[in-house]
């Protein structure tokens, strides 16, 4: 029973690909052992073993080293000629998200990414092909203070309570600058219904008053309860307790430390009035994120304890966007701010490995440096660096292996494992598109009976 | 019936038509007319117990006097010769906004949905003040203490539509909004609202929709902060007063809040609350927040509900299962991209999935969802049996079933001595072929005929589209499959901008829509907001995207609406 | 403000230019150095990948008067030339993008005003990408850095677009940077999904109508784009007549049926951007009944049509390799597989970075990512350099490593297509290129700031 349990696992998260799996069964059985057997392991913390065996199991990395022996049981895979990575973390994710903004206010704090998530998405499937196992998904852009991100990982064909990242700390999306302003955006009456207002603030100045506002009511909210609380542990009697505001809550948490602030920013200027801002209120902004011209204040991003996580190269599609340089976060990096690169794309996701080396190119990191943007540095801006970013004993088996160097334009992810379970499989994915020819064919011949002698399918080569 | 007695009903119930009655009900007073009934010689099928092959139904005065094989005829009933018809308890359509004056369409547009039914329309917040609770401290659409009550209206010619496919009694709800309002069990006939009126209120009912708009919350993010933080208010609502009814010395009084007042009684599971969900993950959203605010939750819709079936069984919750089932186009579009399997997938398994929530030990009951023809609320009934819903359970779905649900099962449901005289009547059997030709309601006798209004050819927005969308990276064809449910839509864009599905989609009977998506243009991701109009087998309206200017798209459908429902045969209008 | 900060970095840019004794300076309003004096060069000692036929491991390569004039194992260096020693490094033939918008489009979203892609209107033949281009982009410079040393610009958008140029990524003005400012008409057919700007706008005035009636709008489009290159060729008949004949009616001159007539002789491609299969044929279909040379930019689906592109010799200038595929069930690889199908299926083509600015200098990679997917390494190289001189009809002068072509050459650390390697010496024209660019300059100004 048991085995033919993880065969079922297997089968699902290798094969369904585009499929929508089926529900999980409750009480998943932990993946089987796997032996990765001499692969060239690219550790990200600990340099690179030729050579090397790698153990995966109970979804733990369990072993590294030369000749491992394989447990009873065990599904060994011969690496040779391979590489294995850890899997890749992208900072900025707007996947598998049914909405990604709350646009309608200037401060949707109480909005969270969590209840929309869509374990569907095509995207998902697509990343994992790309050597991708985490993603930071945030809320958009298009107020200053947005709404709670969630940390996945992309286990396809799971429930959504099986890709939320276990014990990863809460966090939450602030943005700044031109998407905030909406300058950029027409006020064309859509037909039928009155044109839409500006929405506060359009500028700048106003981002900053928006913040301090926001912080100093989540201030006195503190305020209010701690005094409620005091009184209730004196046994005053017949208290009720203050409203709950969902907005404020997260605003309290960020005070005090327990929710990391995620800053959409582009400007050096609206990134260091943040980073003052979050001096003053007594909290440190986890990361800047796009900050492309976050080189231009390295030492204070540095000093703020701040890291940023930005786009290897891309830049001038707009005009905050003009001033960016590929240098970027090998500048950050030398100035000792833990940076990352992202896609905040379900397209650039899938060659974030390709990014990375653009770095070695852009500002002469070394090869795990640049493996680092796309991995442990990500771990360590998301708070789960304890459990990802690398491939040492003990953490989870996210891992990936690659037909070469991943940081070659040459190579490309063949099976990617998230705790031990391979949710992508390049030989798997080929034996499905057969199976999903055949569906297809046979769904259509289902809902056609009447006109199946004149097929709707159209030449083949049309598809 | 031979023909000649069959002519014989047909004269004996033409002249007591509700319908005439009620047009001259303005000059003339009503009519003491006699009100007992006998239905001879008719098999029975009761649900409460077995099958009276040859039996007799007495009614008087609104309910069920009598009923078994010996039944003596009272002298003074009414007979009606029962040979060779079928009388089962009335259907109870198990969700919908039956009752409701649709808002006026757009005279341009497809006729809006629900083919007479009339009644998905709704208290539309934009349609008029109707829509709005006065007084209310909270903005439209989040106003739970509206009560669909106030809103009911009959109309002959529109319950005419669902008492031709032999619906007797329905839930009738807000259809709009995210706090709707409250529903109502009716029976579909009746003056006014007073005389049809079953049970009120029954359920809070709770939908997804982002407010069409703008304006806060305009995301599915959104929507669920409301609903928390409007729950969380209520709670401290109820202990306010709860804290000022002991002692109101020395407290500033509460101030008055209908709308929190009216979701005390779900928040303390006195009154269950329908949440209106589709897919796997919404139905998993519902059931969540049902969890974290310990609501007794039914779900609504539920065409996935078979894909969360472990989870539906192990909390007990019922669904009100949609027989709406999702129909091909007619026509194709040539330039379309193909469909994808998971739409295919839907569509072809749809009436596969009745039979999969009862195996899984599922309560549910049927709703007719927004059909576009009232002819295939049983055609698509029968569809599901076809495959492998066992006829007993899918008769229980319409009838027993809902009336447990909404606490009216004393009333309604089975046919049994003393409850309310709902009967639908068959000749042949229901799931192979047979027709509704008469109905029962509140003992009056009805007979089961083509609603007036032709029916809408397909809904509003379902369909594949081509689009163009014009943005400032230039012009990007695209295809959208749009799915429509009542008032929301489900569905995929493919092309130009990648591949996505669809959420927070929602069409009007105007033709007014709004949906979002992911787009993907020059490797960026962005969320994409389409907003605009259809009319006919066209669209157009604009896309916003976050840190762009304002786009615009314009498309195109192949005319000829969907396909009739797959799997059965077309039913023939009554008569 | 940013000329101030350009000429503050000027001086730390000198660092990291070229080794050999060039004009350096940044031009005030400019980010591109100024390319040096063509003369006598020979790089030597280097790998020299030709593209053309086989590599040669130590091999030098002579440039002189702008030309390539000796490539080889046992080549001898001229007196007098600057000598470049190329030891461990390789040496490329310049990348050629065909697809871009470059000098026409700097920052595409919210700055309309740096934008000068489309013109108005949905015929307009005469209009020439040339005039549009800035040379001094911030584009041209960190485009060439990596090795792409000339690109086709072209406008987009309505349905007769305009004409492409065809320039080197070095130059003050756009006459210094023109290899062929008339390469290459382009057509947007309007297309499934009624793409074709006069389309759309033309669309949304009509309401109620269904597909059906749409596509009968679409074909009086193609109609009358039709009638237009009918009416050109017999504009070009009547002026061929009247060039032998004076005693005929003088025809009057029409800028607009002229730009039509090199197209229509032979003497210039169309390019023509289609994704859908069905836009595929439409346009090998159209270009054949309106006798024209036709390049499908996109081809996005091109893979479906092979056997039909092949059988009508028609190449596929690649520009969706890292498109998201199109639709939910696509295979994730679906993209990027495309050249090696079309490779392997015998189709002529070339792979290009597309329209977006910024994305011009990822070229490489993305002929890369076909290399992960199946084309080899050989086959990527050639589809951004000799390929696409092929497609535009230029491998005369361009495109690989041979005597007699422009000496259009990159110098790298390693291999070409690497998003690792870095350039070490750039050539186009015969001038040897400083490295710098804004980029660079940024880098200078900040990177040492405390």
């Amino acid at each position: 029973m048991k085995r033919l349990l993880l065969a079922a696992v297997a089968l699902s998260a290798a094969t369904l690909g585009a499929q929508q799996a089926p529900r999980a069964a409750a009480g998943r059985a932990t993946a089987a052992a796997t032996l990765i057997k001499n692969a060239t392991v690219l550790t990200v913390t600990k340099g690179r073993l030729e050579n090397t065996d790698v153990l995966l199991q109970n979804g733990k990395i369990a072993q590294i080293g030369k000749n491992l022996a394989a447990p009873a049981g065990a599904q060994v895979i011969d690496a040779t000629g391979k590489f294995l990575m850890p899997g890749i973390i992208d900072p900025h994710s707007h996947s598998m998200s049914d909405a990604i903004n709350e646009g309608s206010l200037s401060v949707t704090s109480m909005v969270r990414i969590t209840d929309v998530l869509n374990p569907t998405a095509i995207s998902i499937y697509r990343e994992l092909a790309g050597g991708v196992t985490t993603v930071n998904i945030l809320h958009g852009s298009a107020n200053t203070i947005g709404g709670q991100n969630a940390t996945v990982k992309l286990k396809y064909g799971r429930p959504v309570a099986e890709m939320m990242f276990p014990g990863a700390p809460p966090g939450i999306k602030f943005a700044l600058g031109e998407n905030v302003t909406q300058k950029n955006r027409a006020t064309v009456a859509i037909p039928g219904q009155p044109a839409p207002a500006r929405r506060y603030p359009t500028s700048r100045m106003g981002q900053e008053e928006v913040l301090r506002d926001a912080f100093t009511r989540a201030r006195d909210y503190k305020a209010g309860w701690d005094d409620y609380k005091a009184k209730v542990a004196k046994g005053e009697k017949g208290l009720v307790a203050p409203r709950r505001d969902l907005e404020l809550e997260p605003l309290v948490e960020v005070l005090e430390g327990k929710r990391l602030v995620h800053a959409h920013s582009y400007r050096s200027d609206e990134m260091l009035m943040l980073l003052n801002l979050a001096k003053e209120f007594g909290f440190t902004v986890k990361t800047l994120q796009h900050g492309l011209d976050g080189y231009k204040i390295a030492s204070e991003i540095a000093q703020a304890g701040t890291g940023l996580s930005s786009f290897a190269d891309d830049w001038s599609y707009k005009i905050e966007a003009y001033d960016a340089i590929p240098y970027n976060v090998a500048i950050l990096m030398r100035h000792g701010v833990v940076a990352t690169i992202n896609s905040d794309s379900d397209e650039r996701a899938r060659r974030l490995n390709i990014d990375a080396a653009k770095l070695i190119r852009y500002g002469g990191l070394t090869e795990d440096e640049a493996l680092k943007t796309i991995t442990y540095n990500g771990a360590l801006q998301l708070g789960v660096q304890d459990k990802v970013g690398s491939i040492e004993v003990g953490k989870d088996a996210d891992v990936v292996i690659w037909s070469g160097d991943p940081l070659s334009v040459y190579s490309s992810a063949e099976t990617t494992f998230i705790d031990g379970d391979i949710f992508f499989d390049k030989k798997k994915d080929l034996e499905k598109r057969q199976a999903m020819a055949k569906e297809r064919a046979d769904l259509e011949q289902a809902e056609r009976p009447v006109r199946a002698t004149r097929t709707q399918i159209p030449n083949e080569d049309d598809r | 019936m031979a023909p000649q007695v069959r002519r014989a009903f047909v004269a004996a119930t033409a002249a007591l038509l509700p319908t005439l009655l009620h047009a001259q009900l303005g000059v003339q007073r009503e009519r003491n007319v006699p009100d007992a009934y006998a239905i001879t010689g008719a098999r029975i099928v009761p649900v409460s117990g077995p099958v009276i092959e040859r039996g007799t139904i007495v009614i008087r005065n609104g309910v069920i006097a009598a009923v078994g094989a010996t039944v003596a005829v009272p002298a003074d009933a009414r007979a009606v010769d029962g040979a060779g018809l079928t009388v089962y308890p009335g259907f109870i359509d198990a969700y919908g906004s039956i009752g409701i004056p649709a808002p006026a369409a757009n005279a341009a547009g497809q006729g809006g949905r629900g083919g007479g039914g009339g009644g998905l329309g709704a208290p539309v917040p934009t349609a008029g003040p109707s829509g709005s609770a006065p007084n209310s401290a909270h903005p439209i659409g989040q106003q739970p203490e509206l009560s669909v009550l106030d809103f009911i209206k009959p109309d002959p010619e529109a319950l005419a539509g669902p008492q031709s496919a032999g619906i007797t009694a329905a839930l009738s709800a807000p259809a709009t909004g995210i706090f709707m309002g409250r529903s109502a069990v009716i029976n579909l006939s009746g003056a006014n609202a007073q005389e049809m009126l079953v049970k009120s209120p029954v359920a809070l009912h709770i939908g997804f929709t982002p407010l069409r708009a703008g304006g806060y919350p305009n995301s599915l993010m959104g929507v669920f902060s409301v609903l928390r933080q409007t729950l969380l208010d209520a709670q401290r609502y109820g202990e306010m007063e709860a804290a000022y009814a002991r002692n109101p010395r020395g407290m500033r009084r509460p101030d008055n809040d209908p709308s929190l007042a009216a979701l005390l009684p779900a928040l303390a599971r006195q009154m269950p609350v329908v949440f209106l969900a589709s897919s796997q993950r919404e139905i998993e959203r519902a059931l969540d927040l049902a969890k974290e605010f310990n609501l007794k939750p039914i779900i609504a819709g539920g065409a996935e509900a078979h894909l969360v079936a472990d989870r539906l069984k192990a909390e007990s919750v019922p669904v009100l299962l949609t027989v709406n089932f999702p129909r091909r186009p007619v026509n194709e579009s040539p330039d379309a991209d193909p469909e994808p399997l998971r739409v295919l997938r839907q569509r072809v398994d749809a009436p596969k999935n009745p039979a999969k929530l009862a195996q899984a030990g599922v309560r549910f009951a049927f709703e007719s969802g927004g059909v576009a023809n009232w002819s295939d609320y049983l055609t698509n009934i029968s569809s599901a049996v076809s495959n492998g819903l066992a006829s007993d359970q899918a008769l229980r779905a319409m009838t027993i079933v809902p009336a447990e649900l909404f606490g009216v099962s004393d009333r309604l449901g089975t046919i049994e001595t003393g409850k309310i005289a709902n009967l639908t009547i068959s000749r042949g059997d229901l799931f192979t072929g047979g027709r509704v030709t008469q109905l029962f309601i509140d003992g009056r006798p009805f007979e089961a005929r083509a609603p007036a209004t032709a029916a809408a050819a397909g809904s509003m927005a379902g369909g594949t589209w081509t689009l163009t969308v014009t943005l400032e990276e230039g012009e990007k064809p695209v295809t959208v499959s749009l799915q429509q449910e009542s008032d929301r839509l489900r569905g995929t864009l493919q092309g130009a901008l990648g591949s996505a599905q669809i959420s927070g989609g929602s069409v009007t009977a105007a033709g007014e829509m709004r949906f979002t998506t992911t787009v993907t243009m020059q490797s960026s991701s962005e969320e994409a907001t389409f907003a605009g109009t259809i009319t006919g087998n066209s669209m157009r309206g604009t896309v916003q995207i976050v840190g762009h200017p304002q786009g615009t798209f314009v498309g195109t459908r192949p005319a000829g609406g969907d396909a009739p429902p797959q799997g059965g045969r077309r039913r023939p209008p009554p008569q | 403000m940013r000329g101030a900060m350009v000429l503050a970095s000027t001086a730390a840019s000198v660092a990291v230019s070229l080794a050999v004794s060039l004009p350096l300076h940044a031009q005030l309003g400019t980010f591109n150095p100024r390319p040096g004096a063509q003369g006598t060069f020979a790089i030597t000692h280097g790998r020299v990948v030709t593209a053309a036929g086989p590599d040669i491991p130590n091999g030098t390569v002579i440039i002189s008067a702008g030309k390539i004039t000796a490539v080889g194992a046992t080549v001898a260096v001229p007196a007098g030339a600057q000598v470049i020693d190329a030891t461990g490094l390789v040496v490329y033939p310049g990348m050629i993008d065909g697809g871009t918008t470059l000098g026409l489009n700097e920052i595409p979203q919210g700055a309309n005003a740096t934008v000068d892609v489309n013109e108005t209107g949905s015929f307009n033949p005469n209009v020439q990408a040339f005039y549009g281009i800035n040379p001094h982009s911030a584009h041209v410079g960190v485009t060439r850095v990596v090795g792409i040393t000339t690109v086709v610009s072209r406008p987009t958008g309505g349905i007769l677009s305009g004409q492409a140029a065809l320039i080197n990524l070095a130059g003050d003005t756009p006459p210094q940077m023109a290899i062929n400012p008339k390469l290459a008409l382009v057509i947007e057919l309007p297309r499934s999904g009624f793409g074709g700007r006069g389309f759309a706008a033309f669309l949304a005035q009509q309401q109620g109508g269904s597909t059906a009636d749409a596509n009968r709008t679409r074909q009086r489009q193609v109609d009358s784009l039709k009638q237009m290159l009918h009416d050109a060729e017999a504009y070009g008949k009547a002026l061929d007549a009247y060039g032998k004949d004076k005693t005929l009616p003088r025809p009057a001159h029409d800028v607009v049926l002229a730009a039509l007539l090199p197209a229509l002789r032979g003497e210039m491609p169309v390019m023509f951007p289609a994704d859908a299969a069905s836009d595929i044929r439409a346009a090998v279909a159209f270009a054949e009944e309106v006798h024209v040379k036709p390049i499908i930019v996109g081809g996005r689906d091109a893979v479906a049509v092979a056997p039909y592109l092949k059988q009508h010799n028609v190449p596929v200038l690649v520009t969706s390799v890292l498109d998201l595929p199109a639709r939910e069930d696509d295979p994730y690889d679906q993209n990027y597989s495309i050249p090696a199908k079309l490779s392997q299926a015998g189709v002529k083509f070339a792979i290009s970075a597309g329209e977006n600015s910024a994305d011009s200098r990822n070229l490489p990679y993305v002929a890369g990512m076909a290399a992960a997917y199946g084309l080899s390494k050989d086959e990527a190289l050639r589809a951004v350099t000799l390929y696409p001189a092929q497609l535009f009809g230029v491998a005369d002068k361009l495109g690989s490593i041979e005597v007699g072509k422009m000496a259009n050459i990159v110098v790298t650390t390693g291999d070409l297509l690497e998003a690792k390697t870095d350039t070490k010496y750039l050539f186009i024209d015969g001038r040897p290129i400083p490295l710098s660019t804004k980029h660079t300059e940024l880098n200078a100004m900040f990177e040492k700031r405390p």
